[in-house]
């Protein structure tokens, strides 16, 4: 490998490169789910989450923010936050009535809130999901919000009218470049674990990990949204104008959502923090020029004051 | 505390009908605009609430009354806006037919707090009442919407005729309370007897009430116990002589 430059920054010996991020705004509501038991919490914020990757194939992004102790709840029983974003508006009530419809209403003993109260931007959930009561279906306004009370045969699921959406960011990422794949996947999950609950933010991805990262457009069908990044691919190489470093075999991905860029900064600097370690070459991060998205994350202002 | 303070110059001696008083807009008044407003005796009929009462403070949406105000008719009447406070007992009629803001009462209430004027169908439409003693026989009577609690024993027919909204009884309910009810909701943490027209339905948790229950805890300091919140709730359909879509829920130790 040839030496790093005198300027580079580095980590634990891990190379900082000097590029950055770019994420896109999307719609984010956070959704509170309670549940008798953490176990059916997480029950329904497993299949509220599911197949909600990337908006491109999924028509939302989801993940769980963090576990809810019983005093952080509007009723006092376990729960979780999970956030939620989609591409409008429009989509974020028809994908909140589909998920919660499907998942959470669904799910024995659970309740499902709205996590941004107090917002201006209130998108209809509850005053849809009532219908399922037939009839038998009743309300209570408590504080000023409604609640829908929708008998089911368990007992009651109660559901609030309304919840609130701000814009938030998607698509902070990184990139872990590392010698092997087991050195890439260990790092992936150091990295994914330091962001764990870390307020504000969400990884769309299974584990929080993604291995197939994307870029715009495809080289041979002009339908397609999105293809592989062939530039990061250690098996092409030799055949495609490589983005990778000498002695790179694997690449592994970190993408970040979350509800303001600061969020995303923080939960980026515990990561990759996290991910400097043995058998990783490089940290990078896609960007498509900044020509699409609004929000740039600079690795190395991210990381600033991390390096040695 | 913000806001103002009326006191009471001299203890009534004879009923008082404050109606008036609290017509909107109150909350943006001055002192002396207040004290301007008309109250009507049993006997003397007109005078202002500065006749009665000593009016200070500033306007902040906020109204403190203090006193012996036992004879004291119809305050918070048609409220619709702000917080009032009554530190001691109130008259006749409290709250009748309120649509907004927060009427809490310190000591009990007489007859037909938060209910329908005579002879009108729709009785409390908004806001939330606090009772935090005891009310009179026809407490809540035809409430449309809102929230009614009583801090100890609830007279007869308490809740009659409701067609939605909220009456919780931390004490006692008297006899034929949701009497005639057509939707809505009776939340007994005392002793209840459920009309005869009432159905039992289950017993089960109301999630619903675990938020209202906290509220009534953290905002109001009301006495909800632990037990409560995690209990037990008997459900009963009523009244089935009407619509049938209300409830009474009854809290059980089982």
């Amino acid at each position: 490998m040839s030496p790093l430059p005198s300027d580079a920054m580095t980590i634990r010996g891990v190379l900082i490169e000097d590029t950055f991020a770019e994420a896109f705004t999307m719609r984010v509501a956070r959704i509170v789910i309670t549940g008798h038991s953490t176990r059916w919490v997480r029950a329904a914020a497993l299949k509220l989450t599911g197949f909600a990757t990337s908006v491109i194939g999924c028509k939302c992004e989801a993940g769980v923010e963090r576990e809810l102790a019983a005093s952080e709840t509007p009723d006092g029983r376990p729960g979780v936050s999970v956030l939620f974003m989609t591409a409008s508006k429009d989509d974020m009530g028809k994908r909140l009535i589909e998920r919660i419809g499907q998942t959470v209403l669904t799910c024995p003993t659970t309740a499902c809130y709205d996590g941004l109260p107090g917002l201006p931007d209130r998108v209809g959930v509850g005053s849809a999901l009532r219908f399922f009561g037939d009839g038998f279906q009743s309300s209570k306004v408590v504080a000023g919000e409604r609640f829908w009370r929708i008998p089911v045969m368990e007992g009651e699921f109660l559901v609030q009218e309304k919840f609130g959406m701000l814009k938030g960011v998607a698509g902070g990422n990184f990139l872990i470049l590392a010698r092997s794949a087991d050195a890439a996947l260990a790092a992936a999950e150091a990295a994914a674990d330091a962001m764990a609950s870390h307020p504000g933010i969400f990884l769309p991805f299974p584990g929080g990990v993604v291995r197939s990262g994307s870029k715009v457009g495809s080289r041979r069908i002009k339908s397609m949204i999105a293809s592989t990044n062939d530039a990061y691919c250690p098996t092409l190489r030799a055949i495609t104008k490589t983005a990778l470093p000498e002695g790179v075999n694997s690449v592994l991905e970190i993408v970040i959502n979350g509800v303001d860029s600061p969020a995303i900064a923080s939960a980026m600097r515990l990561g990759i923090d996290a991910a400097c370690r043995d058998g990783v070459v490089q940290i990078s991060a896609g960007n498509y020029g900044g020509k699409l998205g609004p929000h740039h994350f600079y690795l190395r202002k991210i990381m600033e004051g991390a390096a040695q | 505390m913000s806001g103002l303070v009326a006191r009471l110059k001299t203890r009534l001696q004879q009923r008082a009908d404050l109606s008036e008083v609290l017509a909107e807009p109150w909350a943006t008044r001055s002192p002396s605009e207040m004290a301007g407003r008309a109250v009507y005796l049993e006997r003397d009929g007109r005078v202002t609430l500065g006749d009665l009462f000593d009016i200070e403070g500033q306007s902040s949406g906020r109204i403190e009354f203090t006193g012996e105000l036992d004879l004291a008719d119809r305050l918070g009447a048609g409220l619709q806006e702000g917080e009032v406070l009554v530190k001691g007992n109130v008259g006749r009629e409290a709250g009748l037919a309120m649509a907004g803001g927060i009427l809490d009462i310190d000591g009990d209430a007489g007859p037909r707090a938060g209910a329908a004027p005579l002879g009108y169908k729709r009785g409390m439409v908004g806001g939330e009442m606090i009772v935090r003693g005891s009310a009179g026989p026809e407490s809540g009577v035809a409430m449309r919407r809102g929230l009614l609690v009583i801090g100890r024993t609830a007279g007869s027919q308490t809740g009659r005729g409701m067609i939605a909204g909220t009456v919780i009884i931390l004490g006692a309910a008297g006899p034929d309370t949701g009497l005639w009810s057509k939707r809505g909701s009776v939340v007994a943490l005392g002793k209840i007897t459920p009309p005869e027209t009432y159905a039992y339905a289950c017993t089960y948790q109301p999630i619903h009430l675990r938020i209202i229950l906290e509220r009534l805890r953290s905002r109001y300091r009301l006495p909800i116990q632990r037990k409560h919140f995690t209990g037990l709730y008997h459900r009963y359909s009523g009244d089935l002589a009407e619509l049938g879509k209300g409830e009474i829920l009854a809290w059980t130790r089982s």
